[in-house]
C-alpha cells in the first residue's frame, strides 16, 4: 500500500532497516566463522589444506561471487549510513544537553553496548576496511607465485592462492609484528562482541519480532551469540599465535 | 529535613537559563516532590522573589502534567512513578537534587520548568483514533474482545502522555509513546480497518515533529509512570512493515 | 403518584426548565423529533465554543464537528487529554443488563433520583438512563479497552447505592481511558480541520450581546495575550468547583473562574451548596498537603469498613480481634452494607470519628479492610481488580494494603451544583450552554458512584448535539463579531481584574488565602452545617475577600507564563463563590443528600428532608456587585415516575 522508499524517511523506518542490515551481516559473520573454523584443523605446512580449497570455491564462483560481494557491500554501507544518520539526528534531537544523566536501570538497556554502537561500529568500519586490504587483496591477489599453489581441484590441476600461508604469517609468533596484529585482532573482537550483544537483540527489537515475556530470553540469547561469534573469532589469532 | 535543590531556571526559551541553587528547609518527609516545590515557591514569594513555573495538575500520577527530570531521572528514582506521586520520605536530611525540564527539541522550552508537549496531541491527530463518529456505533457486545487482547491493549492505553520516554530516551524519540497508541488500536478488532493509514501517518508524524530514532535503548520503559513495555514499538514496527509491504 | 408543587416551592417564570409534554419514557424522543434542525449545508457557518475539554467538553466537540459546525476548544491545560476526568477511577454505569439481573433503563433511573434524594428534575435523569446504554457501545467502537471476561464480553462490577451490577470499568483507570476515547474522538476532527484547539488559553469572560452569549475572553497562559472569540453558541464544559474547599480530590488547576464569570454576566447557580464528600480518600498527613487523593469507591464492593469499638484504641488493626471491632457500616445498613451511597457512607465515617473511634495519627480516619477478601478470593484476584489503587495508596502513605488495612476518611469530590440548565442544557443566558460537572446536574443532592462519566458522556455525545440546533436554528451566523463594543467591554473588564491583582503586592500568598478559604468551608460548608456555623462563614468569607484584594501578593507580570497570576485570579473567584455556597446551604432548611444541616435529622441521624418546603432547586442570579445579596429564584421538582420517600439504606 505505501511506498517502501518512504522507509528511509523517518525513524521507524530507518530502524527496520538497520535490523534488517544488521542481522544479515550477523548471518556473513557466522558463515565467515565457520569458514575461518578449518583455520583449527589445517596443517599450515601444507598448502593443500581445506581452508585454501574453501577460499579456492568461493573464488571460483565467478559472477556469483561478485554479485554476493556487491550484495554484502551495499548492506554493509547501509548499516553503516543508517548508524551515522541517526547519531547526527540525536545531537539535533535532544536540544539542550542535560546537566545530569542517569540511567533508571530496571528494563533500561542503557550500558556500555549500547551506547557505544557508534564507537563500535566506525571500528569495525576501518577494521573491515584493513581486514579486507590485508586479506583479500594482499600477497597472492595477483597471483604471486610464493603464495599461489598447484592443486588438484575436482581432477583438473589448478593454480590455487596459498591465503592459509598469509593467515600463518599474520598471527604467528615466527613472525614480526605478528603480537601486534594479535592484540589488534582481539581488541575489535571484543568490540564486535559488544556490538553485537545491543545489536542483535536490538534488531530482533526493530523487526517487530519480540513480545513482552520474549524480551529477556532474547536479550539473554542474543548476548550470547555475540559472545560466541566474539570468541570464535578471537580464538583464531591466538591459536595461530602460539602454533 | 532540609533539602538543597538545583533547579532549572529560564526565563523564557530565547534567554539562556541555568541552574540555580535553594536550600529549603522544613521539608516534610510525606511531602510529594511536587509539595515541596510549592514550599519553596512560597518561601521565594515571601521574600519577594519569582517562583519556580513548573507544569502539574492531578497529583496523583495520571494526568501526566507534571515533567521533572530528577537527578538525570525522568520522573526521579521510583519504579513507576511520576514526580507527583514521588514522596519525600525517598530523600534524606541534606541531599542535593539536581531539577531540570523535559529535555527534547520537540518540546521547546516555555518557562522554567514548562515544556510545550503540542507535538504528542499532533501525533495523535495524526490517525491516533478510531474513525467512528457518535451515533454510528453497533452495540458493544457485537464483537468479543479476546481478554487477552483487551488487557493487552488496556497496558497501551494506559499511557498519560506524559513525555517522559522522550526525556529519558538518549536519542530523544518518540516511540514508545507513538507506539503504545498505533498497538493499543492494533489490538482490537475496532482499530483493523485503519491500521495501515494509522501507523503511517503517525509514523511520519512523530519525524515531523523532530523526535529522535529509537536505539532499543529501552530507557523509556524503565522511566514509563505506568511502565509501558518497549513491545508496543515493536508492535509498532510490524504494523509499519506490514503497512510499506 | 404525581407531587403537588406546594406554595414554597412555586418556580420562578425566570426558569423555563423546558421539559417535554408526555409520558417520561417517551419524552426524550418526542423532544428530538420536535426539535428544529440545521441545515447541514449552513452547519459549517455557525461557530461553536466548548469552553474545557474533559469528558462533557471533548465529547461535545467531537460529536458537533462531526455534524458540521465550526467549533473552537479551549483549555487550560496543555492538551485536552489531561483534563481532570482523567482521574475517574472506578467505572461507569448503564442499563444494559448484560448481567440478566433485571437492570433497566427505569431501575438506573430510579436508583439516581433515589441516591440524588430527590432533588433532581426526573425527566433529565430519565434521559442520561435512556442513552447510558450508547454510551458504552460508542466508547467500545471508539477502541475503549474496557474490562472483559474470558469469552471475550464485557465485565461489569456494582457500585454504591445499586443492588446491580452495572458498572462498566477499565481497571482502576476508567475515567482515563474514557476521556481518551472522547480526545482521540476530538482529534480525529483536528485532523480534519473542523475543530480547532486552543490549549494553555483561559477564559476569563463571557460575552454577551442583547442577552445572548456571543464570544469570550480568553487569556494565552504562555504569552499572556488577551485574546477575543466571536461564536455562535458558547458550551461550558469546565467541571466542579470542589477546588473552592482548598483540599479537595480535584485536580490542582480545577476552578471555577468560566463558570463563575458566566454567573456574573447574568447565568443563574443552581444548587451552590450541594457538594458531595466522597468516603474513601486518604487522609490528611500535615499542614503541607496539596490535594487529597481518592481512592475509587469500588474498593468498597471488596473492603469492609471499620474502626475500633473502644474509643481511643491505639492498637495496630492487625492486632485488633475481630470481636472488637465495630463494622459500623454493615451494622447500621445491614441490606446494603459498605456499599451505602457516598453521603451515608462519609456521615457514618465522620460520626464515628467525631465519637472517638478514629484511626491514625490525627484520629481522622476509619478503616477499610481487605483481609477478608483476600482470604476469600486469594491475593491474585484481589491484586487484578485493585492491584493499581492499592499501588498508588502504597505509593502515597508506605504502607501496604495488602498487609494491613487502608486508612481512609471523607474529602470533597464532586459539586452537584453548577450553572442552572433547561433540559436542553442551556442556561439563563440563551446561547449559553453547560454541560456535564459544570451544570447544576442531574445528580441532585448527590451522585451516585459511576455516574459522572455517565453524564459527561450523554451530554456531550448525545444531548447536546441536538439541542444545541434548537438554538442555531434561529440565528443568523455570526450575527456579532469582536469588534463589537461588548468584547472591548468584557476585554476591560478581564483585564482590570489581572491588573488589579498584579498591584496589590501585599504580604499574604495566594496559597495562605486559599487555605484559609478551604479551613472556613470545610468546617461550616462541609460534611455538616449549622445556620449558626454559615452565617459565621459568611462574615467570614466577606472579610477575606476583601483583606485578599488589598494584601494578596501576586509574583512575576502578566506578559508571560505566571502560574501564581492564574491561580490567585482563580481564587478571587472561590472567594465570591464560597459565600454563595453558604447562603445556599443556609438557606435550604432541610436536610439532603450531601447537604446535611445538624438542625434537620431522624432520630437515627439520617438527613430529613422538608419536601413541603424545599422540594425545589435553590438558583442564584446575581445581584450586579459582590458585596450584595444574590436574588433566589426556584424551580419546582415535581416527581411524577418516583415517589418521595425517606431514603432507607438499612
Amino acid at each position: 500500500m505505501y511506498s517502501l522508499l518512504t522507509a528511509f524517511q523517518n525513524s521507524v523506518g530507518r530502524k527496520i532497516l538497520t535490523g534488517v542490515t544488521g542481522i544479515a551481516l550477523t548471518g556473513f559473520l557466522i558463515i565467515h566463522l565457520l569458514g575461518n573454523l578449518t583455520l583449527f584443523t589445517i596443517d599450515y605446512a601444507d598448502a593443500d589444506n581445506a581452508f585454501n580449497r574453501y577460499a579456492h570455491f568461493l573464488h571460483d564462483l565467478g559472477w556469483l561471487l561478485y554479485v554476493a560481494e556487491a550484495g554484502l557491500l551495499t548492506i554493509f554501507l547501509i548499516h553503516a549510513y543508517l548508524g551515522v544518520a541517526i547519531y547526527l539526528r540525536k545531537k539535533k534531537t535532544r536540544g539542550t544537553n542535560y546537566e545530569v544523566v542517569k540511567s533508571r536501570g530496571g528494563a533500561s538497556k542503557v550500558g556500555f553496548s549500547s551506547r557505544t554502537m557508534l564507537i563500535s561500529g566506525s571500528l569495525l568500519l576501518i577494521f573491515t576496511v584493513s581486514h579486507v586490504n590485508h586479506f583479500k587483496f594482499g600477497p597472492g591477489w595477483s597471483g604471486e607465485p610464493e603464495y599461489t599453489q598447484q592443486m588438484n581441484v575436482g581432477g583438473e590441476t589448478t593454480e590455487v592462492r596459498d591465503l592459509s600461508k598469509l593467515v600463518f604469517e599474520t598471527f604467528n609468533q615466527q613472525y614480526e609484528g605478528a603480537i601486534f596484529y594479535v592484540i589488534g585482532y582481539v581488541g575489535i573482537m571484543i568490540l564486535l562482541g559488544f556490538h553485537l550483544r545491543h545489536g542483535i537483540w536490538s534488531a530482533l527489537q526493530s523487526l517487530g519480532a519480540m513480545n513482552k515475556k520474549l524480551v529477556p530470553v532474547i536479550y539473554a540469547v542474543a548476548g550470547t551469540i555475540g559472545i560466541l561469534i566474539a570468541l570464535g573469532f578471537l580464538v583464531l589469532p591466538i591459536y595461530i599465535y602460539f602454533l | 529535613m532540609t533539602i538543597n535543590l538545583r533547579v532549572w531556571r529560564q526565563k523564557n526559551a530565547s534567554t539562556p537559563g541555568k541552574l540555580v541553587d535553594y536550600k529549603v528547609e522544613g521539608v516534610s518527609e510525606h511531602m510529594s516532590f511536587l509539595e515541596m516545590f510549592d514550599h519553596l515557591n512560597e518561601q521565594l514569594m515571601k521574600k519577594g522573589d519569582e517562583p519556580v513555573e513548573f507544569d502539574h495538575d492531578c497529583r496523583e500520577g495520571i494526568c501526566g502534567s507534571c515533567n521533572m527530570v530528577i537527578d538525570g531521572q525522568a520522573h526521579g528514582p521510583q519504579k513507576g512513578t511520576a514526580a507527583c506521586q514521588l514522596h519525600m520520605r525517598h530523600y534524606n536530611d541534606g541531599d542535593t537534587i539536581v531539577v531540570e525540564p523535559w529535555r527534547a527539541a520537540a518540546f521547546p522550552l516555555i518557562r522554567d520548568l514548562v515544556v510545550d508537549r503540542s507535538a504528542f496531541d499532533r501525533i495523535q491527530a495524526a490517525g491516533g483514533y478510531i474513525s467512528v463518529n457518535t451515533g454510528a456505533a453497533p452495540d458493544a457486545h457485537a464483537v468479543p474482545v479476546e481478554k487477552e487482547d483487551a488487557d493487552v491493549a488496556f497496558d497501551y492505553a494506559a499511557c498519560i502522555g506524559c513525555g517522559a520516554c522522550v526525556a529519558a530516551c538518549p536519542n530523544a524519540s518518540a516511540s514508545l509513546f507513538t507506539g503504545a497508541k498505533i498497538s493499543q488500536f492494533a489490538r482490537l478488532p475496532q482499530g483493523q480497518v485503519e491500521r495501515e493509514r494509522r501507523v503511517v501517518r503517525m509514523v511520519e508524524q512523530m519525524e515531523k515533529e523532530g523526535f529522535g530514532d529509537c536505539s532499543n535503548f529501552g530507557e523509556c520503559e524503565a522511566v514509563c509512570p505506568k511502565e509501558i513495555s518497549i513491545q508496543a514499538i515493536a508492535e509498532m514496527r510490524r504494523e509499519y512493515m506490514k503497512a510499506i509491504t | 403518584m404525581s407531587t403537588q408543587t406546594t406554595k414554597a416551592n412555586q418556580t420562578s417564570p425566570k426558569l423555563q426548565s423546558k421539559v417535554p409534554e408526555g409520558p417520561i419514557d417517551k419524552k426524550w424522543s418526542t423532544h428530538k423529533n420536535n426539535i428544529k434542525l440545521v441545515n447541514p449545508n449552513n452547519k459549517r457557518k455557525y461557530k461553536i465554543i466548548v469552553v474545557g475539554t474533559g469528558l462533557a467538553g471533548a465529547s461535545a466537540a467531537a460529536s458537533l464537528a462531526e455534524l458540521g459546525y465550526n467549533v473552537e476548544t479551549f483549555t487550560i491545560l496543555d492538551s485536552p487529554r489531561r483534563a481532570h476526568s482523567i482521574a475517574a477511577q472506578g467505572g461507569i454505569n448503564a442499563a444494559k443488563n448484560y448481567k440478566n439481573d433485571g437492570d433497566s433503563v427505569y431501575r438506573l433511573f430510579y436508583d439516581t433520583v433515589k441516591g440524588g434524594d430527590y432533588r433532581s428534575r426526573e425527566a433529565n435523569v430519565y434521559r442520561l438512563a435512556e442513552v447510558s446504554n450508547a454510551i458504552i457501545d460508542q466508547c467500545v467502537a471508539q477502541g475503549v479497552p474496557f474490562a472483559r471476561e474470558y469469552g471475550g464480553l464485557l465485565d461489569n462490577r456494582s457500585f454504591g447505592g445499586a443492588q446491580l451490577s452495572r458498572t462498566f470499568y477499565a481497571r482502576g483507570q476508567t475515567g482515563q481511558q474514557l476521556l481518551l476515547g472522547a480526545y482521540s474522538a476530538m482529534m480525529k476532527s483536528v485532523d480534519s480541520g473542523a475543530i480547532k484547539m486552543h490549549n494553555r488559553h483561559e477564559m476569563l469572560e463571557l460575552v454577551v450581546v442583547d442577552g445572548k452569549a456571543r464570544g469570550i475572553i480568553t487569556r494565552d497562559l504562555v504569552t499572556g495575550a488577551i485574546e477575543r472569540h466571536a461564536a455562535d453558541a458558547v458550551l461550558l464544559c469546565t467541571g466542579g468547583y470542589g477546588n473552592v474547599f482548598y483540599l479537595s480530590t480535584n485536580a490542582k488547576n480545577c476552578n471555577v473562574t468560566a463558570a463563575w464569570r458566566c454567573y456574573k454576566k447574568g447565568a443563574m447557580f443552581g444548587n451552590p451548596s450541594f457538594t458531595q464528600i466522597h468516603p474513601t480518600c486518604i487522609p490528611v498527613s500535615g499542614d503541607y498537603q496539596s490535594k487529597l487523593t481518592l481512592m475509587s469507591e469500588s474498593l468498597r464492593n471488596d473492603g469492609r469498613v471499620w474502626v475500633p469499638r473502644k474509643p481511643g484504641d491505639k492498637r495496630h488493626a492487625n492486632q485488633i480481634p475481630d470481636e472488637e471491632r465495630y463494622y459500623f457500616l454493615e451494622e447500621r445498613y445491614p441490606s446494603f452494607g459498605n456499599l451505602v451511597p457516598r453521603d451515608v457512607a462519609s456521615r457514618n465515617a465522620k460520626d464515628v470519628c467525631d465519637k472517638g473511634h478514629g484511626v491514625g495519627p490525627s484520629g481522622l480516619a476509619v478503616y477499610l479492610d481487605f483481609r477478608d477478601s483476600i482470604k476469600r478470593y486469594g491475593r491474585d484476584k484481589i491484586s487484578e481488580r485493585y492491584g493499581n489503587l492499592f499501588d498508588m495508596y502504597q505509593k502515597i502513605t508506605g504502607d501496604n494494603p495488602y498487609e494491613e488495612p487502608m486508612r481512609i476518611f471523607p474529602a470533597v469530590h464532586y459539586t452537584m451544583g453548577g450553572l442552572w440548565v433547561d433540559y436542553n442544557l442551556q442556561t439563563t443566558i440563551p446561547g449559553l450552554y453547560a454541560l456535564g460537572e459544570a451544570n447544576f446536574s442531574d445528580h441532585g443532592a448527590n451522585r451516585l458512584g459511576a455516574s459522572a462519566l455517565m453524564q459527561g458522556l450523554a451530554d456531550g455525545y448525545f444531548v447536546i448535539p441536538y439541542t444545541v440546533g434548537d438554538y442555531l436554528s434561529g440565528e443568523k451566523s455570526g450575527e456579532v463579531d469582536t469588534n463589537h463594543e461588548a468584547f472591548a467591554q468584557a476585554e476591560q473588564e478581564a483585564v482590570e481584574r489581572i491588573d488589579k491583582l498584579l498591584k496589590s503586592k501585599g504580604t499574604k500568598t495566594v496559597l495562605d488565602y486559599h487555605r484559609a478559604l478551604g479551613k472556613i468551608m470545610w468546617d461550616e460548608v462541609g460534611m455538616s452545617r449549622t445556620e449558626q456555623g454559615l452565617k459565621d462563614a459568611i462574615a467570614k468569607i466577606r472579610a477575606m475577600r476583601e483583606e485578599f484584594w488589598n494584601n494578596v501578593y501576586v509574583p512575576g507580570e502578566k506578559s508571560t507564563c505566571n502560574k501564581y497570576l492564574e491561580y490567585a485570579n482563580r481564587v478571587s473567584d472561590f472567594l465570591e463563590l464560597g459565600e454563595l455556597m453558604a447562603r445556599d446551604a443556609l438557606d435550604r432548611n432541610e436536610s439532603c443528600g450531601g447537604h446535611f444541616r445538624e438542625e434537620y435529622q431522624t432520630p437515627e441521624g439520617e438527613a430529613q428532608r422538608d419536601d413541603e418546603n424545599y422540594c425545589h432547586v435553590s438558583v442564584w442570579e446575581y445581584p450586579g456587585d459582590p458585596d450584595s445579596d444574590p436574588v433566589l429564584h426556584k424551580e419546582a421538582l415535581e416527581f411524577e415516575y418516583v415517589k418521595l420517600t425517606q431514603r432507607s439504606y438499612k
